[in-house]
């Protein structure tokens, strides 16, 4: 007899089943497990994730599947998560479109897989960095509202960070 | 045709009889261009005109071929906002020759799935992709500039082309998800390699977010949290809305968190802890004035109304006058983490770039042979046995003190006193404020080389080779044996109540106050130890990674051993070696400094581990011994008898800056925004990088 699964039911009402070991690296998923099986699972169970599309469902299950044997230090403090880049296999799994990648990151946001927000955001991140507002502006398809005064007055109000 | 293999049997009939008409609208148009475009404008009539058609529609009941024209001309004209209106009178006109079942087979796939899209969840999470989201406020300028191009292109082609490519549109605006997915699946498999290259270049370019704007605040705010100073700089001034998020005072606390007094391992930036509090928030006296203002302002009414009506005034104000300081003083204390951040950032870039300037003290008539500065005052020491105070700003001499009988040669002083060390052998405690020598201790039988007190004890290194280690309050004196020559500098550690001791006899001793018992002795080739008199020794705590030498000081150490015995000998001297015992005590106590930096005659300057006790780095540089050196959490200063001033990078142990001076340099002192630097000469100079 297999061992029971999880089925995770995409928006679209598209099942995924996977191990529990992998959807617990959703700790909403996991939270969401223990409390209504308290003696552990006996049988499959489903869980509707209607927030999340199955593109970017089947994406985030790819990543656990990834990481299932990934312990990661929920507690590090602040300063060691900055510092350490993204690791090398998220890196490239988060080589995606902007679109892709913003529904992982929500995604993630909603199921609560905190590595996975972290290396996404720390991509975004990577995205920002040492760009100029133009480039900024082009990159992420934002307008300038600001006016030409305005945009002179914050442009003082920053240089100081230019040229180390 | 490959297409069918994507299909569902149930799509199956319709999909492949709209795909004729594709085909056909393609084949008709001639230019690969017009049909990619379609794909472009679909992208824009999933707002426009996906959600408007029901009223349209709703209502209807069986359609016809005129109203065909109808649905499709009204949702031509929702996507295309600005068109000229020769394109749609054109458009209104009935196809010339069109099959008449390929138009049936258009019509009620409109008409269906147009009144299917009431089915659709009312949320606009699920009507409507993220783009589109009327909720999440979005940019569509460039979709405006893409829109007028496809017009354009629209408008060169025969009206029949025109008419045939609307279709297109129109079957694959009307159409649910699931059916989109199916004719763009058909699209795509029938591009060739150029095609999809086109595709895959104009996908990119239309899949930009703004990702700080559309995430949830405190998502952005973490994203931001990753970036450094510059980029946080640059992001301000990208619009309104990422100007908010990049200068939010949690960003930048964040960033202070992360390089104030300590350098970041990240960026390899450092600021300095300048005064923490002063920099954040007003010190009370500077409030205090406001405060005191404000209060008159809310009693001054209060009293006129207390004057005339009953005591429910009275209680009233009192009340108020509690809070309202409090809450003034709240409101007057902040400033924007961002502004506290820049402030240190300048002046550590002009520390980077060695952009100064110089104050030179002019009064003393000999050598000058022991500094220490603070925010207002320089107190320098010198072979003339005087003691004079200087303004910092000016450059002015206040006071000059003089008791000494010789040579003054150490001094050190904190908001109260000045206790200095002279060649009389004796320790002076001055009121500064004053001028007045308050005591004098004698008990050294040579030279008072070097003084340090904290809380209530003073501990001097004299050249007699003690160290004594005077109680005020109890009025006794314990002396420290073991240095076998001068001790020329002395330090206490008041965190872990220990004293280091740096002598001639080139060694470095850690006692403890307590007991009185030598820790620990730094030095000794096995340990790579100074070679020459080690002039000065700074303890400290650094919990970050510290650069230290690799392999080769260990076979540079194993070059001079033939000279090691005899400083092994000096050693056992000293009658307390460190035990195993004393080892574990070492690592154990959380609370001792984890390195030494120290300076010698031999040129050189060195970091001690001591934990291990071993020197783990040695900084080159100078080519005459170092007769001074200072540090604080980012930079060593050193002054040398080759006339120069080095900066060094403590964390890496690189020199920064080199100064030449016309004198030996005797003495150093160090801010987070200056220098100062006691020449033989008698003068002192000061270097300010603010």
């Amino acid at each position: 007899m297999s061992s029971p699964k999880v089925i995770i039911i995409s928006s679209e009402d598209e099942r995924f089943p996977v191990d529990p070991k992998v959807a617990e690296k959703s700790v909403l998923i996991k939270n969401m497990i223990n409390d209504l099986n308290p003696d552990g699972l006996t049988e499959d169970f489903e869980i509707p994730t209607p927030n999340v599309r199955a593109n970017v469902l089947s994406k985030v299950l790819e990543w656990c599947e990834h990481h299932k044997n990934t312990t990661f230090h929920e507690e590090e403090d602040d300063d060691t998560k900055k510092t350490t880049p993204v690791e090398e296999w998220d890196k490239n799994f988060l080589k995606v479109d902007q679109e892709m990648l913003y529904d992982i990151i929500m995604a993630a946001n909603y199921l609560n897989i905190t590595p996975l927000m972290i290396s996404g955001c720390k991509v975004v991140a990577e995205m920002i960095k040492s760009k100029s507002p133009e480039e900024l502006r082009k990159t992420f398809n934002i307008v300038n509202d600001f006016t030409p005064e305005e945009e002179a007055a914050i442009r003082r109000e920053n240089e100081w960070a230019e040229d180390r | 045709m490959n297409l069918h293999e994507n299909c569902t049997p149930k799509d199956d009939a319709i999909v492949s009889r709209s795909y004729e008409s594709i085909l056909s609208a393609t084949a008709s148009s001639g230019t690969s261009g017009s049909s990619l475009n379609a794909a472009d404008a679909s992208e824009y009539s999933y707002i426009s005109a996906t959600p408007n058609p029901y009223e349209d529609t709703d209502n209807n009941g069986p359609e016809t071929d005129h109203k065909h024209s109808v649905t499709t001309s009204s949702t031509k004209s929702r996507f295309i906002n600005n068109t000229d209106s020769t394109a749609l009178s054109k458009l209104q006109t009935p196809p010339p020759q069109p099959q008449n079942d390929e138009v049936s087979v258009v019509t009620p796939f409109l008409v269906k799935h147009i009144n299917d899209q009431s089915k659709i969840p009312k949320d606009n999470f699920h009507k409507y992709c993220y783009r589109h989201n009327p909720e999440i406020t979005c940019n569509k300028s460039t979709d405006e500039a893409r829109m007028k191009r496809i017009q354009t292109s629209l408008d060169r082609l025969p009206s029949r082309d025109q008419e045939a490519i609307t279709h297109v549109w129109s079957i694959f605006s009307a159409s649910p998800l699931q059916h989109r997915e199916l004719i763009l699946k058909g699209l795509l498999s029938q591009c060739c390699f150029p095609q999809l290259s086109f595709i895959s270049q104009e996908v990119s370019s239309l899949i930009r977010i703004d990702f700080l704007s559309t995430l949830p605040m405190e998502i952005s705010l973490k994203i931001l949290c990753y970036l450094d100073c510059r980029s946080l700089c640059n992001a301000a001034q990208v619009s309104r809305k990422w100007k908010a998020l990049a200068d939010d005072d949690r960003v930048w606390h964040h960033m202070c968190e992360q390089h104030i007094d300590r350098k970041c391992p990240n960026c390899g930036w450092g600021l300095p802890l300048m005064h923490m509090k002063r920099a954040r928030e007003m010190t009370d006296e500077d409030i205090k004035p406001i405060i005191k203002r404000k209060i008159e302002e809310l009693e001054a009414p209060n009293h006129e109304g207390s004057s005339a009506s009953s005591q429910e005034s009275v209680e009233n104000p009192s009340k108020k006058l509690k809070t309202s300081p409090e809450e003034v003083k709240q409101k007057m204390k902040r400033r924007p983490w961002k502004s506290v951040y820049s402030e240190r950032f300048k002046l550590e870039k002009n520390w980077r770039k060695g952009i100064y300037t110089t104050t030179t003290f002019k009064g003393h008539t000999d050598g000058v042979t022991c500094l220490q500065f603070n925010r207002k005052y320089l107190m320098t020491g010198s072979y003339d046995a005087t003691i004079k105070i200087w303004k910092v700003d000016t450059g002015e001499c206040l006071k000059t003190l003089s008791g000494h009988t010789k040579g003054v040669r150490s001094l050190v002083f904190d908001s109260q006193k000045l206790i200095t060390g002279g060649l009389d052998s004796t320790i002076k405690v001055w009121n500064y404020h004053t001028g007045q020598c308050i005591a004098t201790y004698r008990g050294h039988d040579d030279a008072v080389v070097s003084v340090d007190f904290a809380n209530k004890s003073i501990v001097s290194g004299s050249a007699d080779h003690t160290i004594k280690v005077w109680h005020v309050d109890s009025r006794t004196c314990y002396t420290l044996r073991g240095h076998t020559d001068w001790v020329n500098c002395v330090k206490i550690h008041p965190a872990s109540n220990t004293v280091f001791s740096a002598s001639d006899d080139t060694t470095i001793r850690m006692w403890d106050l307590q007991s009185n018992q030598c820790l620990r002795v730094f030095g000794g080739m096995d340990n790579n130890g100074h070679l020459g008199q080690v002039q000065s020794v700074i303890p400290f705590t650094y919990k970050e990674n510290l650069i230290e030498d690799g392999h080769d000081s260990d076979a540079e150490g194993q070059s001079h051993r033939e000279n090691a015995d005899t400083t092994e000998e000096n050693e056992t001297d000293g009658n307390l070696r460190p035990c195993d015992g004393a080892d574990d005590e070492l690592a154990s106590n959380p609370n001792y400094p984890t390195h030494l930096i120290t300076c010698s005659l031999d040129n050189t300057i060195k970091l001690w581990c001591v934990k291990t006790g071993k020197c783990i780095r040695t900084q080159f540089g100078h080519i005459e011994g170092v007769w001074s050196i200072n540090a604080d959490t980012f930079r060593i200063i050193s002054g040398a008898h080759d006339r120069l001033i080095k900066v060094w990078d403590l964390q890496n142990g690189k020199c920064l800056h080199t100064f030449a001076n016309d004198s030996y340099v005797s003495c150093v002192g160090l801010s987070d925004s200056k220098f100062a630097a006691g020449l033989e000469n008698g003068l002192v100079k000061m270097y300010s990088f603010e």
